[in-house]
């Protein structure tokens, strides 16, 4: 074999590393490495002066190969992929060494032990890079439309976005009607715009652009292709039901979420005049003067908080629904401008009219309403009194603990947002779901609108509640993230994949069923034989094909058998 | 159009919406104000929920957008002024500011850093340390050069008439580089000896620490830097350049034609001076008394010229300018000052025993005076001169009265100098005029007349007395100083010379009637301070360079001094100053003097020390030119100078982020005078990976705290302070300190004081339950005043509410308080014409929130992050891809219509 050059960088991660591993020991430990010809540590690797450091010794050492002992491979193999290149290195000649997830912080109580382990770590690391073949990328070219699942405030905005910086939309909506849940509100906040006035305004231009297709009652049952040139099948519904086909470079799932439905008992519900707050809602949207429920004049207004969200023990629901402290306060400044003398109390958790919203919270205390905190552990009661009016029983957190019996014509539990039933476009897109339900970005903090699965972004409430201007940002947001991949007309799609040696394959078709991406497929051979071959833009690089291969005629680029035969021998070697 | 879109501010949001835009082939000029991209992300320990290192996650955003094809960065950069053109493409001004490192040539090696001798506090740590004038912002800066702090010139240095950069050796010396503190005098002047003496220091007048306990004793500073050098026998620090081959004569060696000399021959000039007297130092040697300024201060300072190569002749005359030039050299400088001593003109002057005061002090610093023991002196005159001639003949042994036509508070004298005269004994006759010098043969005495006006109405000198007020003083010897002159006669025939006899010549280039003739000092100005004579030398030894090497006088580039720093920025800057008392003035007190020893004493080493340690750093960077000299790569350039840069772009993004809010907006939380109260921004400082300390400690005495308060909503739904919004920021963050902490000290306490507890976004209430389960206390109860006890601890008092209500009090050992978001105004000023709506709390205004998200009030411009308002990242994230949407519309659409 060839003589390699290979460089390790040993990462500090300011303390995060250096602090339980002696990476000034790892660094002796492997510069005597064969093939390794420079071995450093570096405060932040990721740095740009590191980075600088790395693409020097790349140009003056002319190494072949590039090993960085940091941290995960999910934040930076991307960085040092491009310093690679910038360097005029193959990317795929470096291997990312994860000692900070699985060293550091996994063996704070032990720093011999952590040392210890990161030397065999990085040998390993170094043992596949000597062994690592210049990659290629494939290119393919992308489709410049975009499919816009879900025609809610989100979705539409989304797709009038799009059509805006010169990209083609397909806009496909489950129901008969656009809008979504935005269409039936009368004003929201904070601007006290109609809901139903934004949606008009939303399709109309929707309808007013050419390069927006619309299609109402009309599902995405299948996806296939990758991320560029998505193929995927529509399905519409009612009279002129048909399946169609589209080519699209990427995917914008907007589809909304639901609203909790309490259970039959849960703070009264089922009790006449106990509704949810989207049925209340709807009361005052309709009404013309004071509210008043089965004709009797609604004066005393109960809201209870935070039904159906931060559950604790007696749900499945842990997480904060966001919006509903804000749209509650909104909906009692609704009243009040239709009622002035209404009196309204508020029995809640905590109040969470977060940035702006703290004016409408302000203003709702100015014009008369009460707010009184309840323990998580002794929720207020709801029963209907001797008298026919309902009783809401609280012990008043704020007032001593004191018992507080308050008579209401009507009682508002504030009810959250919950993800909305979509098994089936679940599993047509591959879409990851959280432990809330709700669609998983890549990652919550830098990449909201991304999936793991490229080129499908998520925005609005499916991925999280959000009000209906949150939604809209989050919908351009993803707008955004489409255009910046398809207007460069061209995507490299990772060729770190599987291959299968046909000369070694018995078309057993025990990979058939493995692959969760559809990308392994039964060819004809000339001479009569059929073999499985990987269709290399579909395939993931899962690996999930090349241990069930009987006959080892399967591949992953990047991880061969060999590759990963070499890691194991550097692992296993004593650390002395 | 030279860029696609300009985006100013380069925080998260700003990165983003840079990135994002040039994913999608759009060319992007990024404008950032700090020496670094990154915003206040980077300064974060970690990022909630996901506890991810923020440091981590923003240095690929940050090198990404420093390499992106697409983006031009500029940083240390402001947005001046924006305007719309009728086009709808907008037209920028940016200034540049100078980093004074050559972007290119700097390595980020931490060489200047390691050298400077400037501490300031670290804006990049929240104060909590210090770091150097020359730094580079911290450790993971992109880009990862140095900058060299610099908001303007020291008033110390800004005022110095010689230019010596004051602040410069005193913080050498607060360093204790006593020899390179001697070195940077010497880049200005060899006299250094004589000006830690004689000079009457305006730099102390200027000093920031004047209005706290007192000035620096800066020039004593440089008397000990001096006396240092002098004693260690070291030879002198400086070599001459190499020779340039031609030669310059200098005609006086006083002060001003010193000074040319020596920057003359530092330049690589053969330079000759001419001294008619049998010393040379001019004034400096033969007026200025030994008791102020000895003679061997003067000859050690001399030999400094000596040593680099100037050959000095004394008691050679010079008459005749043309002869001198046509012997050989290439340019002459006449610096011969002011040696004549004005006269009376009044009947008696020229009787025996009245004598020209500078003829008396040269007699008397000779050594050829005689005692007057026994004798009595009347000295005419109310300047500094007519002071040291009553001091002077006080030693001598006589009695004296001094004679001045000024009342008291108007004499030219220095205030202190006439104090000490009247402490040694001497009478003074304030607000009277000469009539006539009485005496036959010898004086015997004078008559004077009321003065009743020494200046007129415009402040010109227009004695005028009142002729029936009279009396008279007898006497032995009549000492005459009422003014000094030039001593020019001979020059004339050469030279133009103004009514007044000094030279006639451009004040900018101090170049005389013929070219190769130029003049300096009191010669040209008429009597002034030594160190403006010096100012004066200097100006002339660069200006006979310029003419020599045939280079126009008009790019004049002498005085490249940056403005001076206003003293109240300096204090706001240096908040923690702590209080420095200065030293007394070390000057002996005589009321017999008898001899001519020198009255001041030399501050010890560690009274320098100390008083150099009083220094505030008012222009942060010191000039002491260590980075200069230690930079590997030539990259410091302290002559860099703002440059301005247009740009014509298609859209603009304003993500210009936040401010925290100033905690000690409420006084009642002690933030600012108790140590151990510290902001939410300083917790997350002391918990990232960069952290200051290496560990979380309290400010105070360094202890690890063990119970730790937070204090919520500092500064946020607070209408006191004229902010109801909530920064919706800080409930988050915090609850994210609280697990660190639990992790960083495991048996602390830690206990949360809240109106409510807002987490609400994803992840966001699991985790507070989860802080909750690991043991942090939320109380809801709003603080109303903490208290420092005596060990540092704190006592919190606060109302329970749901505890029953009423005022508690609680004992912690750190309080952190979680300031909350404030909008930063710059952006009010960034549009002109066109003005850039803001909200009722100086956001900026987004005008269709519902379906625009980030769209403006001006067409073409949005704004990502939260410039428009409170955003976690995120959200700010996601602000920026609505703002990239519309901006990436609007690039369309104007595209379109051109």
């Amino acid at each position: 074999m060839n003589r390699r050059k290979i460089g390790v960088y040993v990462c500090h991660c300011g303390g995060n590393i250096s602090d339980y591993v002696d990476v000034e020991k790892v660094v002796d430990a492997v510069k005597g490495e064969e093939d390794v010809v420079v071995a450093r540590t570096a405060m932040f690797t990721c740095s740009d002066a590191t980075q600088q450091e790395i693409y020097d010794d790349i140009r003056e050492l002319g190494l072949d190969g590039l090993v960085v002992a940091s941290c995960s491979p999910k934040l930076h193999t991307f960085t040092f992929r491009g310093v690679a290149k910038r360097a005029g290195l193959n990317p795929f000649q470096y291997t990312q060494v994860n000692v900070r997830e699985q060293c550091s912080w996994a063996h704070t109580d032990d720093r011999q032990g952590a040392t210890e382990k990161a030397v065999r770590l990085v040998r390993a690391g170094i043992a596949r890079t000597r062994l690592l073949r210049p990659l290629e990328p494939t290119v393919v070219e992308t489709v410049p439309k975009t499919l816009v699942i879900g025609a809610g405030i989100a979705g539409l905005r989304a797709a009038i976005g799009l059509a805006d910086i010169g990209l083609s939309v397909v806009v496909v909506e489950r129901e008969a009607e656009v809008g979504g849940w935005v269409k039936d509100f009368g004003p929201m906040y904070p601007r006290d715009k109609e809901g139903h006035e934004l949606v008009r305004q939303l399709e109309a231009k929707v309808r007013q652009r050419e390069n927006i297709a619309l299609f109402t009652s009309a599902e995405v049952v299948r996806k296939a292709g990758s991320f560029g040139d998505y193929v995927v099948d529509i399905k519409t519904h009612g009279k002129s039901a048909m399946t169609m086909q589209i080519h699209v470079g990427s995917i914008i799932v907007a589809t909304g979420f639901d609203t909790y439905r309490p259970e039959e008992g849960e703070y009264g519900y089922g009790i006449d005049g106990v509704v949810t707050l989207p049925e209340y809602k709807k009361m005052l949207d309709a009404a013309e003067g004071p509210l008043a429920y089965h004709g009797r004049p609604v004066k005393d207004v109960a809201y209870i908080y935070c039904v159906g969200s931060r559950q604790g023990d007696a749900g499945p629901h842990q997480y904060c629904s966001r919006f509903c402290c804000s749209a509650a306060v909104h909906s009692a400044l609704e009243l009040y401008s239709r009622d002035p003398s209404a009196r309204q109390f508020h029995l809640y958790r905590d109040m969470r009219t977060y940035g702006r919203y703290e004016l409408m919270y302000r203003e709702s205390r100015e014009k008369g309403s009460t707010y009184l905190k309840f323990a998580e552990d002794e929720p207020p009661a709801v029963q209907k009194g001797a008298d026919g009016r309902l009783v809401v029983t609280i012990r008043d957190q704020l007032t001593g603990q004191k018992e507080v019996r308050i008579p209401a014509d009507l009682v508002v539990l504030v009810t959250g947002m919950v993800p909305r039933e979509n098994d089936g476009l679940v599993g047509a897109l591959k879409l990851p779901v959280g432990r809330d339900g709700f669609f998983n970005e890549i990652h919550p903090k830098l990449r909201p609108v991304e999936t793991v699965v490229d080129g499908v972004t998520i925005c609005g409430a499916c991925q999280f509640p959000k009000n209906a201007s949150e939604s809209v940002a989050s919908g351009l947001a993803a707008v955004t993230q489409s255009a910046a991949m398809l207007k460069q007309g061209r995507a490299e799609l990772d060729p770190q994949v599987a291959s299968v040696d046909p000369g070694l394959c018995t078309d057993c078709g025990v990979c058939y069923e493995t692959c969760p991406y559809d990308a392994i497929r039964p060819k004809e051979e000339p001479e009569g034989r059929r073999v499985a071959v990987i269709d290399p833009a579909t395939c993931k690089g899962c690996g999930g094909c090349a241990p069930v291969c009987p006959e080892r005629a399967i591949n992953l680029e990047g991880y061969t058998q060999a590759e990963i035969k070499a890691m194991i021998e550097g692992l296993a070697r004593e650390v002395v | 159009m030279d860029y696609d879109a300009l985006v100013v501010g380069s925080g998260i949001g700003g990165m983003e919406s840079a990135l994002k835009l040039g994913d999608m082939g759009y060319k992007v000029l990024v404008v950032e104000k700090e020496a670094s991209i990154g915003g206040k992300m980077i300064l974060l320990s970690k990022v909630f929920p996901t506890l991810d290192c923020a440091s981590c996650i923003s240095t690929p955003k940050m090198a990404a957008t420093i390499h992106h094809p697409n983006i031009k960065v500029l940083t240390y950069a402001e947005v001046e002024r924006i305007e719309r053109e009728p086009s709808g493409r907008f037209h920028a001004t940016i200034r540049k500011n100078p980093r004074f490192v050559d972007e290119d040539a700097c390595t980020g090696c931490q060489q200047c850093e390691m050298a400077c001798t400037v501490a300031v506090p670290d804006q990049f740590n929240s104060d909590l340390v210090a770091r150097r004038a020359a730094y580079i912002a911290f450790p993971q800066a992109v880009p990862k050069k140095a900058v060299v702090d610099r908001p303007g010139t020291s008033p110390c240095t800004f005022t110095c008439p010689a230019g010596i950069k004051a602040h410069g050796y005193v913080s050498l010396t607060r360093s204790g580089e006593y020899e390179k503190a001697f070195n940077l005098i010497l880049e200005t002047t060899p006299l250094v000896g004589s000006l830690g003496r004689a000079c009457f220091a305006p730099c102390e007048e200027e000093c920031s620490r004047g209005s706290l306990e007192g000035p620096l004793p800066i020039r004593r500073i440089k008397r000990f830097v001096a006396d240092t050098h002098y004693a260690s026998g070291r030879p002198v620090g400086v070599q001459p350049q190499a020779d340039q081959g031609k030669r310059i004569a200098i005609v006086g060696s006083g002060p001003a034609g010193l000074t040319a000399a020596w920057q003359l021959r530092l330049m690589g000039y053969g330079v000759k001076v001419f001294e008619a007297a049998p010393v040379p130092g001019g004034a400096l040697a033969l007026t200025i008394p030994a008791y102020r300024l000895p003679g061997d201060v003067v000859a050690q300072d001399v030999q400094n010229l000596r040593d680099i190569g100037v050959e000095i002749e004394v008691g050679h005359r010079v008459d005749d300018l043309e002869a001198l030039h046509a012997s050989g050299f290439d340019a002459v400088l006449v610096a011969t000052g002011t040696p004549r001593s004005g006269r009376l003109g009044v009947a008696g002057e020229e009787l025996h025993g009245v004598l020209p005061s500078l003829r008396f002090l040269e007699d008397t610093k000779l050594g050829r005076a005689g005692s007057l023991s026994g004798r009595h002196v009347v000295v005419v005159g109310g300047g500094n001169v007519a002071i040291d001639a009553a001091r002077s003949a006080r030693r001598l042994g006589a009695t004296v009265e001094q004679v001045c036509l000024e009342q008291r508070r108007e004499m030219p004298a220095f205030d202190w100098e006439i104090d000490e005269a009247i402490a040694e004994g001497v009478v003074l006759h304030d607000g009277w005029g000469v009539a006539s010098v009485l005496g036959e043969g010898g004086v015997s005495g004078i008559a004077l007349k009321r003065c009743t006006q020494v200046f007129d109405e415009s402040g010109r000198f227009s004695p005028a007395y009142d002729e029936t007020v009279r009396r008279e003083l007898a006497c032995d010897a009549l000492i005459v100083a009422i003014g000094m002159g030039p001593d020019t006669e001979a020059f004339g025939r050469t030279l133009q010379l103004q009514r007044n006899r000094t030279v006639a010549v451009d004040m900018q280039t101090l170049q005389s009637s013929v070219p190769y003739i130029f003049a300096c000092g009191d010669v040209v100005t008429g009597a002034t301070m030594i160190t403006q004579a010096v100012g004066s030398g200097r100006r002339a030894a660069y200006m006979i360079d310029r003419f020599l090497r045939g280079e126009d006088f008009e790019a004049d580039t002498f005085d490249a001094r940056l403005p001076k720093v206003e003293p109240a920025d300096v204090l706001r800057r240096q908040k923690s100053h702590s209080r420095k008392d200065p030293l007394l003035s070390g000057k002996e007190s005589l009321a017999e003097p008898t001899d001519f020893h020198e009255l001041e004493a030399p501050l010890t080493e560690e009274e320098a020390h100390y008083s150099a340690g009083r220094c505030l750093d008012c222009g942060v960077c010191s000039e002491c030119h260590e980075c200069v000299n230690t930079c590997p790569a030539d990259a410091i350039h302290l002559d860099m100078r703002p440059e301005t840069i247009e740009a014509e772009v298609g859209t603009v993004i304003v993500s210009t982020g936040f401010k925290l809010f100033p905690a000690d907006l409420k006084p009642q939380y002690g933030y600012g005078r108790f140590k151990n109260v510290i902001t939410g921004m300083q917790m997350d400082r002391l918990l990232a990976p960069t952290r200051p300390y290496n560990k979380v400690l309290r400010p105070g005495d360094g202890r690890i705290p063990d119970r730790i308060a937070y204090v919520m909503c500092t500064g946020s739904r607070d209408e006191t302070v004229g902010n109801p919004l909530c920064s919706k920021i800080c409930c988050m963050y915090s609850i994210k300190q609280n697990q660190l902490i639990m992790g960083n000290l495991p048996t602390a306490d830690v206990t949360v004081f809240t109106i409510d507890v807002r987490t609400a976004g994803k992840g966001y209430d699991e985790f507070y339950v989860q802080s909750k389960a690991m043991g942090v206390n939320f109380i809801k109860g709003r603080i109303s005043e903490i208290r420092e006890l005596q060990n540092g601890n704190l006592i919190v008092r606060y109302e329970s509410i749901e505890d029953g209500g009423g005022a508690r009090e609680e004992e912690f050992d750190l309080v952190v308080l979680a300031v909350g978001v404030q909008p930063n105004l710059d952006t009010r000023r960034l549009f002109a014409g066109d003005e850039l709506s803001h909200d009722a709390y100086y956001y900026v205004e987004e005008t269709d929130e519902d379906l625009s998200p980030g769209e403006t009030s001006i067409k073409g411009v949005f704004v990502a992050g939260a410039a428009s308002g409170a955003k976690d990242i995120p959200e700010s994230i996601l602000h920026a891809g609505a703002a990239v949407a519309q901006a990436a519309a609007y690039i369309e659409e104007t595209r379109v219509s051109v």
